[in-house]
């Protein structure tokens, strides 16, 4: 005996089994494709941050002081307190604006800081991406933390004080310190506003720790020196914001994935094993050996696991990058690399196998132990136990035969029973959590009214060559006054600066009719910002720029400054975007910087007419009808449930499939001998799903609280949207009652194809060739 | 049982019980059938003989309606099995045709008792009924005692009775056995043949499949021998009483 026979034994075992052998690919390849992805965004949003961050020894607090309350010199000794590991500074800050568009960005302010040469830095070494540092007065770095634009090097700035500055590089930083940089000489001729230090802490893990460290480091500073401190937590947490959208649902969705593969594989190839009882007699009778045999079955399953494997790995590779790059859109990557991580593909290409291998391990060593005489003369081990009472008990019960016989034969396999069960279970969850997280997204969107709305951009955002005919309040008037208006909402648009804050916002200004028309923005805590000097925005922006409600930030636009109060908390929103009013924009600028009008048509108005009425009367505005839209993360949330939910539940009914396809073989026999003595095709079909349906109904029962249970872990640590109570609870009577019926639709869909092969066996031929 | 039938006259005119005309069957280019004819009485012993791979199964299983001729009509009871759709055949062998196989066929999961009452209460007959006939029968085929035991510790031989009495649950007009004794010992399998001649004398239609001459001249009133797919020649038994 020699490995030929046995590799050429495998061969033909794989051939005979077929199905079985496609089942097993499909599951590996499904649950494959799925863990990585699943891992592909888990680790995506936590190591990049972490490893630039490091390589950069990046600053665990930017802080802003007050340069009339602490003196440079008083700064520097800051660096020497207990628990400060290293610090650099102080530098001089100022913020400049710039009046027109500079190299790609709008007008606004710049945030500018005076910093010698920071390659070899104690804390924060920013990244020259292009060009070099400044060396000399007049040179000016600028901070992009999207990527160098390097055509524009050699270009200038011209501030609204009329400085020109020249740009001989871009940079970035983790620390996200500055917007741009000059030299500490320049910054002295610059009246600086504010002095910065940059500090790493001993203790820095959490918030506290940053906060009690901050603490010790200025103490002795007069009160109020600190203007502002800049959390590396929060910068971190803002990176990770836009996958921490899928984060729960992708890690759960990941761990489902690898519990069903796990299932699944295991029931799949013990019952390889089971239904091969007789085959096993005949390779022991003609000679191989317990550990022949066992490699015989290893083989016949690794070949589609294998198979599976590597297309799951290579499925799954290809959908990560469309996927990362969702999730990642619009955030500030600096020097970090968002790709899927290289060690992902070799982790699932070892670890899967190793899972199908350790799965047939069990019944295969079963195979080892069988002896051969056993095995060929019964064809099948005999059975006794538990699973014969419940047959016998149910054989006695008033049911149809045909039923009751069904009902009973799950028992004669009890723990392929249970696999069964717990992938019916694992799909019923699946089914139960995206149904939860679609209802809840579904919820937290306004209804849309049933009027038609206009929307009409203005030259300034249709990027029109065509100068505006009318001003924005005459524009405004136009659209009141033209046939059909019933009411008209008004939306500004700006970039606006924070004090102590390098980066800048996009401030939306709402006026007209409705503060907040079809934007659909909520205000999910506290109330809209209608009042003067109030603004509200998303848990994104709050997140990421540590406040909360109630907290006040100044705002800065051409050289103006207001304090405005954060009294709302929208639904969800942009991390770089706050809302406000008309009033609390006129504070800033009398420029409205108008972008987009929404119109409300009284119903049964043309839309055709109204449209061609407004670009008449002004040609420089491009009016479209509103299409009812949902946010962008909402659909990317929606279309990755929707694809595991697939994915997994398509795994859980081949699981079902295969459990009964075996059954079937195993039980071809007892099939044929009903059939012979008048069990008609319908009865048997009865039989087979009744067989699988109670599973299914019991999985319901188990899986529907988990799947709540999960919908609500998730729908909490979900950081970008703030869900209210009510959007959580989703469940109703009827939406319940159809999850129930999720496990029986898993169960019977896996049922369907065997349980008609079932009806159709020859019986002539099984009673008298088996 | 009836007891109309005296058990060793035959009357030309009894009911004929099967009837099969000009019956072909191929599998692919092989020729199973290739025109059989042949007419059971009610009451009458037919043994099928004939060299290994001949057509004796098939034929059985024509007659059983377990599968269908290529050409040529199968009728059982009056009825054409050939204007029957599958669930139609289903009700036909519960109602009229009882089987026995060589190795038995019993369900593993059900204990003697529950495989017997099973052909019943799939007509449904309701549970209890269905158990206190499968016990008359057991006992009258001295198994009863045997009746809570799974099939996998019964002997050949009970498995065989058990099977036996299984297959006259529904008080079929015809029996029908395929190598009825072949997977068992001399004396398992003549307990079996006595079994069946038993139930012959008492007016049971039989049609036995064998290659054991000794079954066939012991059981059968009639000896029908197959080759190649073709009744090769018929001739009344001497019945032995
Ligand atoms: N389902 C089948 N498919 C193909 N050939 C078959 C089938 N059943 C029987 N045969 C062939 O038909 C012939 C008769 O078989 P069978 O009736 O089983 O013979 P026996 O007289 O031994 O019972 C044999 O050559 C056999 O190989
Ligand atoms: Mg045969």
């Amino acid at each position: 005996m020699n490995g030929g026979a046995v590799w050429r034994a495998s061969r033909g075992a794989v051939k005979r089994r077929r199905v079985q052998t496609i089942v097993i690919g499909l599951v590996v390849f499904c649950s494959t494709a799925t863990v990585l992805l699943a891992l592909a965004v888990i680790s995506a949003a936590r190591a990049p941050f972490d490893t630039a961050f490091e390589a950069e020894h990046g600053a665990h607090v930017t802080a802003g002081f007050d340069p009339a309350r602490a003196s440079a010199e008083q700064l520097a000794a800051t660096a020497h307190r207990p628990g400060v590991e290293a610090a650099a500074g102080p530098f001089d800050q100022t913020v400049v604006t710039i009046p027109t568009d500079w190299i790609g960005h709008a007008p606004g302010p710049l945030t500018l800081t005076g910093r010698p040469d920071p390659a070899a830095a104690p804390v924060d070494r920013v990244t020259v991406l292009a060009g070099r540092w400044a060396t000399a007065p007049g040179e000016v770095v600028v901070a992009t933390p999207g990527g160098a634009a390097e055509r524009f090097l050699g270009s200038s700035i011209i501030t609204n004080t009329g400085l020109k500055l020249t740009v001989v590089g871009f940079a970035t930083d983790m620390s996200q310190s500055s917007g741009g940089w000059v030299t500490p000489e320049q910054m002295a001729a610059l009246h600086p506003t504010a002095r910065q230090m940059l500090y790493r802490f001993t203790d820095a893990d959490t918030e506290q720790q940053l906060t009690a460290s901050l603490g010790a480091a200025t103490e002795g500073l007069p009160q109020d020196a600190v203007a502002s401190a800049q959390s590396y937590l929060v910068l971190k947490q803002a990176f990770s914001a836009g996958a921490d959208a899928y984060l729960p649902l992708m890690t759960v969705f990941g761990v489902l994935g690898l519990i069903v593969a796990a299932l699944i594989v295991g029931n799949v190839v013990s019952g390889a094993v089971v239904s091969g009882y007789r085959h096993i007699g005949v390779l022991k009778s003609i000679g191989f050996t317990p550990r022949q045999v066992v490699t015989v079955y290893l083989t016949m399953v690794s070949v589609p696991a294998v198979v599976g494997t590597v297309l799951g790995t290579a499925a799954g590779w290809v959908a990560a990058y469309p996927i990362l790059e969702t999730a990642f859109t619009g955030i500030s990557t600096g020097t970090a690399v968002i790709e899927p991580a290289g060690w992902l593909p070799v982790a699932t290409l070892l670890g899967v196998p190793l899972l199908v291998a350790l799965a047939a391990l069990v019944p295969a060593s079963r195979a080892h132990r069988f002896s051969a005489a056993q095995a060929i003369s019964a064809g099948s081990a005999p059975r006794t136990g538990r699973g014969l009472k419940v047959q016998r008990w149910l054989s006695g019960t008033r049911l149809p035969r045909a039923v009751s016989l069904g009902l009973g034969q799950p028992f004669a396999r009890p723990a392929r029973t249970a696999l069964t069960m717990a992938a019916i279970t694992l799909g019923v969850v699946t089914v139960t959590v995206t149904t939860g997280v679609t209802g809840t997204l579904a919820k937290s969107f306004v209804p849309p009214d049933r009027n038609t709305h206009i929307d009409v951009l203005t030259a300034k955002f249709a990027e029109k060559k065509i100068e505006p005919r009318l001003t924005p309040e005459q524009t405004e008037a136009m659209l009141h006054a033209t046939p059909g208006a019933e009411r008209v909402s008004v939306r500004g648009l700006v970039r606006v600066g924070l004090v102590g804050q390098p980066q800048l916002v996009f401030a939306n200004f709402y006026g007209g009719d409705d503060m907040v028309d079809h934007q659909r923005l909520r205000v999910v805590e506290g109330r809209p910002a209608t009042g003067l000097g109030e603004i509200e925005a998303g848990p994104a922006f709050l997140d990421q720029h540590g406040v909360k409600l109630g907290d006040r930030l100044t705002l800065v636009l051409d050289g103006r400054q207001t304090t405005v109060t954060i009294v709302g908390k929208e639904l969800q929103g942009n991390a770089n975007a706050i809302s406000s009013n008309a009033a609390t924009r006129a504070l800033l600028t009398p420029d409205p910087h108008v972008v987009e009008y929404d119109v409300r048509l009284a119903q049964g108005t043309d839309a055709a007419a109204y449209q061609k009425a407004i670009t008449d009367a002004d040609p420089s505005l491009t009016p479209s009808i509103v299409a009812p839209s949902t946010e962008g993360s909402v659909v990317a949330i929606q279309s990755f449930s929707t694809t595991f939910t697939v994915l997994l539940s398509v795994v859980a009914a081949l699981g079902v499939f295969n459990t009964l396809l075996l059954t079937i073989r195993e039980r071809r026999r007892d099939l044929g001998m009903l059939k012979a003595i008048g069990m008609t095709p319908r009865q048997v079909v009865a039989m087979t799903i009744t067989s699988v349906a109670w599973q299914g109904v019991l999985s319901g029962i188990i899986g529907i609280p988990l799947g709540i249970l999960t919908h609500r872990l998730i729908i909490e640590h979900v950081r970008i949207i703030a869900f209210t109570e009510g959007m959580i609870d989703v469940w109703g009577a009827p939406l319940l009652a159809a999850l129930a019926l999720a496990g029986v639709a898993i169960a019977v869909l896996g049922a369907l194809v065997p349980a008609r092969s079932a009806a159709r066996l020859p019986i002539a031929e099984v009673l008298h060739n088996e | 049982m009836s007891n109309d039938h005296d058990g060793t006259t035959r009357p030309d005119d009894a009911q004929v019980v099967v009837e099969l005309s000009g019956v072909h069957k191929e599998f692919g280019d092989a020729k199973a059938l290739d025109g059989v004819d042949l007419r059971i009485r009610a009451g009458e012993a037919v043994a099928v003989m004939g060299p290994s791979g001949c057509g004796k199964s098939t034929l059985l299983n024509m007659v059983a309606g377990l599968d269908r001729p290529t050409s040529g009509t199968v009728r059982v009871q009056g009825q054409d099995l050939g204007q029957l759709n599958e669930s139609g055949l289903a009700l036909f062998r519960r109602r009229h045709v009882g089987m026995i196989f060589q190795f038995f066929n019993l369900i593993d999961d059900l204990p003697a008792l529950d495989n017997v009452a099973l052909a019943a209460q799939l007509t449904g007959t309701s549970a209890k009924q269905a158990r206190r006939r499968a016990l008359e029968l057991l006992d009258e085929l001295g198994v009863a005692h045997r009746k809570d035991v799974y099939p996998a510790t019964l002997s050949g031989g009970e498995r065989q009775r058990v099977a036996v009495a299984r297959a006259l649950m529904n008080r079929p007009a015809l029996l029908l056995a395929d190598e009825p004794t072949g997977a068992l010992d001399s004396r398992s399998g003549e307990q079996v043949m006595d079994l069946l001649i038993d139930l012959n004398q008492i007016g049971q239609t039989l049609l036995i499949v064998t290659h054991d001459p000794n079954l066939a001249t012991r059981c059968a009133s009639r000896l029908v021998e197959v080759a190649d797919g073709r009744v090769a020649r018929e001739r009344m038994l001497e019945t032995q009483s």
